[in-house]
């Protein structure tokens, strides 16, 4: 356990996954600080460390388009300015179609990464073997193809954005739990760790996973629920995928790494809530291989090397929650990623710095604040690109 | 223990030579050879009939099969790539390095990614299909047919029950009662579903890329143990090899090495005295010397080094000699000429079952390794979980039997409530963790030290790692890459614990606890794409 050095921060961060790291590096670069982040585990222990990599542009929503637009330029930035490599790779992103109503959703998702400047391509299924040549096409009706969007390898983006903020004098706690959220005066003023009180002018709940249960604990009602989803990753091979793969109608994705693993996942239901832990399910290892065999025959014989699982923080629109909850002040949220947290923080994480500050963001309150799920009358439109 | 086949050579079924196949390693195309034995480590992978990373010491070969050397150019032999190798002495930092020019991000990225990997996309000559698994209901099913499996078998049938009893082995024999599935290896046993009918699913891996579920009601693992590896400059260099690996791979009468060194002071040092007599040059211990070893040494007039760290294997293709020093600090290095490094010191019990099912672990000083808490029959911490053998901290056949048979009775007897009796937890400190001590403040051996030889993971990596204040086996895992590659750890995570318990000055479970991921060895895709659609009907 690494416990506080201080009584009093200007910003406690609850969560050292990538998404709270990155806000306390922007608000310590904007001399926000002294800042806290404190994490229950150990540093990559949640979904940073358990996600497949991706970073996409393709969206149907052009305000997610644009502000991942941003982040893969962070992204390539990233290991000159941070002194780790993420090796971010733009191999592309290729979205597959199965029937008509899909070949839809991809046009429209297709029109709005074209309308934020984007080189967005619509495929015929007769195109994707250029992008993809080990794929089957059996029952391929169309795809999607972006070339400047990759992937990455998660572990790095922690290690580096770490140690900038240790380098700008914030401190990580690890091994310290939150216990409870200090309220006087209708504000949000400090918490309870399991290494004693903190007090805090601001409350950061990056919690990720666990973020509606931080939530609750300042005694607020938020819609964001924990699901549990699996991946898994194959012996090293040679090079021989360039994009990651979607298939829209199961929600299969899969990549290979630098490293030479094919990493991917699909969804299986499971109870929502974070219980169960990580375990990995017989059905997980049963569906996902039949599904990526019969998609790509050729990997029959390869073997799965491990397999786990990681907690997806789900909003009912699937956008993120980013900003101050205007029922306690002083409570920031940076969670509901919905599945994209990693991809998304170096944009998002600075926006939340900024809502700390009291500084206003362009960000659209009706697709992205704490406040959207509190009005009865709200008109939502879910974004539609959420597969697997 | 596994009962010990012929090994190949000397079985006279076609396939490569274990005694003189060379491969190479990912990264650095490091020279290599036969390690493990049994089917783990990397270091015996084969391209055969277009299908990659399989695993020669396990593999039945058919004299039409097109056995390939995977990753070197243009031979295992003669390897140009090698050069890397030679070109980046302190290793390549793939973590900091190639971060600058901005232009050049494409081009590094291409030659990385082009080291990674071992063996290409598969191009089988004939079909790989996707078998249907089979689905296979018992009462009670026994993992490994050993020495405790056998007897948990005998001791089930003698109280009339019919086992299931799963051995990965391909030619194990029969138990009089019980049905003796071999060539079958368990992979995965999630956490029992309690109130099913069957609350166990176990999930093996068959011959021919199929899978085996089995549904059963208590689960006896008697799979036993593995022989460590060691940490020293050049252990990954041919003729470094674990006992396993001699015994399985070596012929007793004609071995593939002249003059060994082995390493240990205990009963699997003395195995190894007595099976290749003629073989064996120096006895060299972590510590003290077990008599009955240092009385079979005499006889043959055989060396003895206790309390020595082995410092480096060097040598060109293969270990020519070793370098080694007394323990205490100020001794002088010595070097002894030998082809082979046998390594004896130390048997861990498989322990991935027991840690998937959700087991309550507990580190053993005594043997150096996490096992399951277990209690008086070899109960464990989830109700219808039972361990015999090596799991449950049997050294000798004979408390192998007797764990075994302890388990059978309780297994059919209905079990000993849940509630585990606490077992005062053995205490003391493992030899190794003042070795790896001593060995760290003696400095680097001669060249690379390959820590995690699937992934070719140096020690200053690690070393790095602590440095800058990443602490704990989970991250120091994720930070190196240490124990990510195909043997998912076994033969580098039991010592990085000592290493990082020297660096950390803490004591080992604080470095924490070695997840263990399934499936237990790598499983087919098309092996698992065989298994029940869910939602299909309740076992």
């Amino acid at each position: 356990m690494t416990p506080p050095t201080r009584r009093s921060y200007r910003v406690a961060i609850v969560g050292g996954g990538i998404v709270g790291l990155f806000t306390a590096y922007h608000l310590l670069r904007a001399g926000a600080g002294p800042v806290v982040v404190l994490e229950r585990g150990f540093l990559s222990s949640g979904a940073s460390g358990r996600n497949g990599g991706g970073v996409r542009q393709q969206w149907d929503t052009r305000a997610t388009v644009r502000l991942m637009r941003e982040a893969v330029g962070a992204w390539k930035r990233f290991g000159r300015e941070f002194g780790t490599n993420v090796w971010f790779r733009q191999g592309g992103y290729l979205f597959l179609a199965t029937t008509p109503d899909e070949v839809g959703r991809l046009h429209k998702v297709t029109e709005a990464v074209r309308a934020e400047g984007l080189d967005g391509r619509l495929l015929d299924a007769t195109d994707v073997p250029r992008h993809a040549p080990a794929l089957s096409l059996d029952g391929v009706l169309g795809a999607t193809f972006l070339r400047t969007d990759g992937t990455l390898y998660p572990f790095p983006g922690v290690w580096g954005v770490y140690e900038a903020v240790r380098a700008l004098g914030g401190e990580v706690c690890l091994g310290v739990e939150v216990t409870g959220v200090r309220i006087e005066g209708g504000r949000a003023v400090g918490l309870t760790t399991s290494a004693g009180p903190v007090d805090a002018t601001t409350v950061v709940n990056a919690a990720g996973g666990w973020s509606a249960d931080v939530s609750r604990l300042a005694g607020l009602a938020v819609p964001n629920v924990a699901s549990r989803h699996e991946i898994l990753a194959t012996e090293p091979l040679k090079p021989f995928l360039d994009p990651m793969v979607i298939r829209l109608s199961d929600g299969l994705y899969f990549s290979q790494t630098m490293r030479g693993e094919v990493v991917g996942g699909l969804a299986v239901p499971h109870p929502t809530g974070t219980r169960a832990g990580v375990p990995t399910s017989v059905a997980f290892l049963g569906s996902m291989s039949r599904s990526l065999v019969r998609l790509v025959p050729a990997l029959a014989p390869v073997g799965v090397l491990r397999a786990w699982s990681g907690y997806y923080d789900d909003t009912p629109d699937g956008f993120p929650v980013i900003g101050e909850d205007p029922r306690l002040p002083g409570f920031v949220h940076a969670n509901g990623f919905s599945g994209h947290g990693f991809m998304l923080s170096p944009a998002s994480s600075k926006r939340v710095a900024k809502a700390v500050m009291g500084e206003p963001t362009d960000l659209d309150p009706a697709q992205f604040s704490p406040g959207r799920f509190l009005d009865p009358h709200r008109a939502a439109t879910p974004e539609g690109l959420q597969p697997g | 223990m596994d009962p010990a086949p012929d090994p190949r050579p000397g079985a006279g079924a076609p396939g490569p030579d274990l005694r003189s196949l060379r491969t190479r390693s990912t990264r650095y195309h490091r020279p290599r050879a036969p390690f493990c034995g049994v089917g783990y480590c990397t270091n015996c992978l084969v391209r055969v009939n277009g299908v990659p990373n399989v695993r020669a010491c396990r593999t039945p070969f058919a004299p039409t099969d097109r056995v390939e050397v995977e990753n070197a150019w243009p031979s295992s032999r003669f390897d140009l790539l090698a050069a890397f190798d030679v070109v980046f002495p302190h290793g390549i930092d793939t973590l900091r390095g190639f971060r600058r020019p901005a232009f050049a991000r494409g081009f590094y990225q291409r030659v990385v990614r082009r080291l990674a990997g071992t063996g290409a996309l598969p191009t089988p000559t004939r079909p790989v299909g996707t078998a249907p698994a089979r689905t296979i209901e018992t009462d009670v099913v026994i993992v490994g047919a050993g020495t405790a499996g056998r007897a948990c078998a005998g001791a089930v049938v003698g109280a009339g029950g019919r086992p299931v009893v799963l051995e990965r082995e391909p030619g194990a024999a029969a138990v009089d009662g019980a049905e003796v599935v071999v060539g079958t290896t368990a992979v995965f046993l999630p956490p029992p579903v309690l109130g099913r009918p069957f609350p166990f699913q176990l999930i093996a891996s068959a011959p021919g890329g199929s899978a085996t579920e089995v549904h059963a009601r208590r689960v006896v693992v008697a799979v036993g143990g593995y022989d460590a590896s060691l940490w020293f400059a050049g252990s990954d260099r041919p003729g470094v090899l674990t006992a396993d690996g001699a015994e399985r791979m070596h012929p007793a009468k004609r071995p593939g090495f002249h003059r060994a060194v082995v390493f240990g002071g205990g009963p699997r040092a003395l195995e190894m005295l007595n099976r290749f007599p003629e073989h064996v040059d120096a006895v060299v211990a972590p510590g003290t010397i077990d008599p009955d070893v240092s009385r079979r040494a005499s006889e043959l007039d055989i060396p003895l080094y206790p309390r020595t760290l082995v410092l480096g294997a060097l040598g060109r293709s293969r270990v020519e000699r070793v370098r080694l020093t007394r323990r205490g600090g100020s001794s002088p290095t010595f070097e002894i000429p030998v082809d082979a490094v046998v390594l004896a010191h130390r048997r861990l019990p498989h322990a991935q079952l027991f840690f998937q099912a959700g087991a309550r672990m507990a580190w053993r000083p005594d043997v150096g390794a996490y096992s399951p808490a277990i209690g008086a029959c070899g109960e464990t911490s989830v109700p219808g979980l039972f361990a015999a053998g090596e799991p449950a901290g049997a050294a000798r056949p004979d408390d192998a039997v007797r764990s075994g048979e302890v388990a059978g009775a309780a297994v059919v007897a209905g079990g000993p409530s849940p509630s585990l009796p606490v077992a005062p937890a053995p205490e003391g400190r493992h030899e190794l963790e003042g070795y790896y001590q001593e060995w760290l403040a003696a400095g680097p051996g001669p060249g690379k030290v390959v820590v995690c030889p699937c992934e070719d993971v140096l020690l200053p990596e690690l070393l790095d790692a602590t440095d800058r204040g990443y602490r704990g086996i989970e991250v120091i895992k994720r930070y190196t890459g240490l124990g990510t590659g195909l043997c998912q750890g076994r033969y580098c995570l039991p010592d990085a614990l000592f290493v990082l318990a020297a660096r950390e000055r803490r004591p080992v479970p604080e470095v924490g606890y070695i997840t263990q991921r399934p499936p237990v060895v790598p499983t087919s895709l098309g092996a698992l794409a065989g298994l029940p659609e869910p939602g299909g009907p309740p076992p």
